[in-house]
């Protein structure tokens, strides 16, 4: 064998292509790392990749494609949450090993998957904090229709009822939602005028939904659009002007201000000729191809069970700050912010969780008191637009 | 009724189990999702009182065995049974035993949670079943008593139905007793009175 071959499953194509591209990024410039250094144990990672075109079902199809033509046994992809869903089978009946690095709404352990982004008592809850906290406690939820914005709407408003909030309205849209489709809900929260909108729109309505926000006269600066899923690449689609003032909270943002960070930054720009989708998803699967080849490093092959037993409890210092695999459940000790995009249409952080936040994919109902959550108040703000 | 998700994390679970795979699969998914728990192999005689909850491999064990381990106990469990076969013999244990969900073998992460819940959603809603059950026996029994009190009084006195019903009520009242309890009073003293007839 001349390479560790890897599969990537992320859609260049499609609804979730913007956040599955930045992805995608953040593997190819790790492998890169990677191989510029001598490869791992000589040998150089060779990505092989597939367009799942945003297609839930293609995930599957071609996680089995990469396993049994291609012969691959390590993978890393998907987004959204049905994705993991079909490709969750496959990767256990063929006992691959599977890496997900997005955020999602918890419940779910597979001895054949590492669990890279954060799960709802590593975001939510430092998030309904902030915003009863700096803006109201009369919510608005609009979502798109899949498991993640339900499960999502279901811990936030638990969480927001804790701490004496209300949800003035909760909606949800198709995927492939346009500007238009938004009007009725937007007149509506015109007119029952929440103190904060928590938005689960993901992918291209997510674009859609905060530019017809605007466009009705909806201001961020007095009644924010929340998220957890708005990354540097969805503002950056939806322009400075209309994304001014919303929330987002995220274990990690470009506009950290770490050498780790620093350098990630300055690694991708070299790569891709600019920063502008650098997310916390892209940091993300950063994070999790550097793991890996670690645990490769250690193991000498690919194979399952000995790479996750190297991979269980390692750390890593990360452009976030450090984060380490739980052994318990396979999912990842994030970093925590919470960053309001600014006039120049960058994220500036608000707020940190003082250390990296243990995941707890099975917990029901988080509780807003946790000692863990407390933020910390960031001076400055990070890094300024360079 | 309690809400079983929300009271999940309450739950004290023992799992019952020789150490194996299985086993450890079981246990870290309970710990994931975050429950107390405990683990004795092999089935003790009985269970102790704090678990709500149980896991037990019913292969190779005797109906009788598992039924006075589950059984005695004034707070009885939700029980999850771990099978091996799904052959009829093993699923009429698991139907002898009053098992309120099933896991089978060799037992995956995935799944865990669910056959919880529906162990304590089923076994709560069995409970309630049954209370209400015992409820409206005793209140059929009940009406039937006033209804042959009703028929004594009309037969002695020649009175309307409406009225021997009023003369229960005003005499309930009087004694600040129940109409189930005047009726029981007429229906034995009226026994007595026809059966010192017969003699």
């Amino acid at each position: 064998m001349e390479s560790w071959k890897v599969g990537l499953l992320f859609s260049v194509t499609g609804v979730t292509s913007i956040i599955e591209r930045s992805q995608l990024n953040g593997a190819l410039l790790a492998i890169d790392q990677i191989n510029a250094k001598g490869g791992v144990l000589g040998k150089p990672i060779e990505p092989v990749l597939y367009d799942p075109e945003s297609v839930v079902r293609r995930y599957g199809e071609l996680a089995e494609t990469l396993i049994v033509e291609d012969k691959i046994g390590v993978i890393f992809g998907c987004y959204m949450s049905s994705s993991r869903k079909e490709v969750l089978p496959v990767v256990e009946r063929r006992n691959a090993l599977f890496f997900y690095p997005t955020l999602y709404e918890g419940f779910e352990y597979s001895p054949n998957v590492i669990y890279g982004g954060a799960c709802p008592n590593q975001n939510s809850v430092p998030l309904a904090n902030y915003l009863m906290n700096a803006y109201g406690k009369r919510i608005h939820f609009v979502g798109s229709d899949y498991i993640y914005p339900r499960e999502s709407n279901r811990v936030m408003r638990n969480v927001l009822r804790q701490g004496g909030g209300e949800v003035t309205g909760e909606v949800y849209f198709d995927l492939g939602a346009q500007a238009h489709d938004f009007s009725a809900i937007i007149d509506e929260i015109m007119q029952v005028k929440p103190d904060a909108i928590f938005s689960t729109v993901v992918g291209q309505a997510c674009i859609e939904f905060y530019r017809a926000y605007h466009a009705a006269g909806g201001n961020g600066r007095e009644c924010p659009i929340a998220s957890l899923t708005t990354n540097e690449g969805e503002i950056d689609a939806i322009g400075s002007e209309a994304s001014a003032g919303h929330i987002t909270a995220a274990p990690y943002f470009r506009s950290i201000n770490s050498p780790a960070n620093r350098r990630f930054l300055k690694a991708y720009e070299g790569k891709f000729g600019s920063t502008v989708d650098v997310t916390s998803c892209c940091e993300a699967t950063y994070s999790q191809v550097h793991m890996f080849a670690r645990a490769l490093e250690e193991t000498g092959e690919i194979d399952t069970e000995s790479l996750r037993e190297a991979l269980l409890g390692a750390s890593f210092d990360a452009p976030q700050g450090q984060i380490k695999i739980d052994p318990d459940n396979n999912h990842t000790y994030l970093q925590s912010r919470i960053a309001k995009v600014d006039d120049a249409g960058e994220f500036i952080i608000e707020t940190k969780v003082r250390r990296a936040i243990k995941p707890d994919p099975y917990l029901v109902y988080p509780a807003i008191h946790d000692w863990s959550f407390r933020t910390l108040n960031v001076a400055g703000g990070g890094r300024r637009n360079e | 009724m309690s809400d079983p998700i929300h009271d999940l994390r309450d739950l004290h679970a023992l799992v019952v189990h020789p150490r194996d795979r299985s086993a450890d699969e079981l246990m870290q998914q309970v710990n994931r999702i975050g429950c107390n728990f405990d683990h004795m192999w092999p089935v003790p005689k009985s269970l102790p009182e704090k678990f709500d909850l149980v896991f037990v491999d019913v292969t190779e064990q005797s109906a009788q065995k598992l039924k006075s381990f589950i059984g005695n106990n004034a707070k009885p469990p939700s029980v999850v049974a771990i099978i091996g076969y799904e052959n009829p013999s093993v699923l009429d244990l698991i139907f002898e035993i009053g098992a309120h969900s099933v896991l089978m073998k060799p037992v995956r992460a995935a799944g865990v949670l669910s056959s919880m819940l529906m162990a304590r959603r089923f076994q709560q809603e069995q409970l309630r079943f049954k209370k209400d059950l015992t409820k409206l026996r005793e209140k059929l029994e009940n009406v039937q008593k006033v209804n042959d009190a009703k028929f004594i009084l009309m037969r002695h006195r020649g009175i309307t139905e409406r009225d021997a019903y009023d003369l229960i009520r005003k005499q309930a009242m009087a004694k600040r007793t129940t109409t189930t309890e005047i009726a029981q009073s007429i229906i034995n003293a009226e026994s007595i009175l026809s059966n010192m007839g017969d003699s």
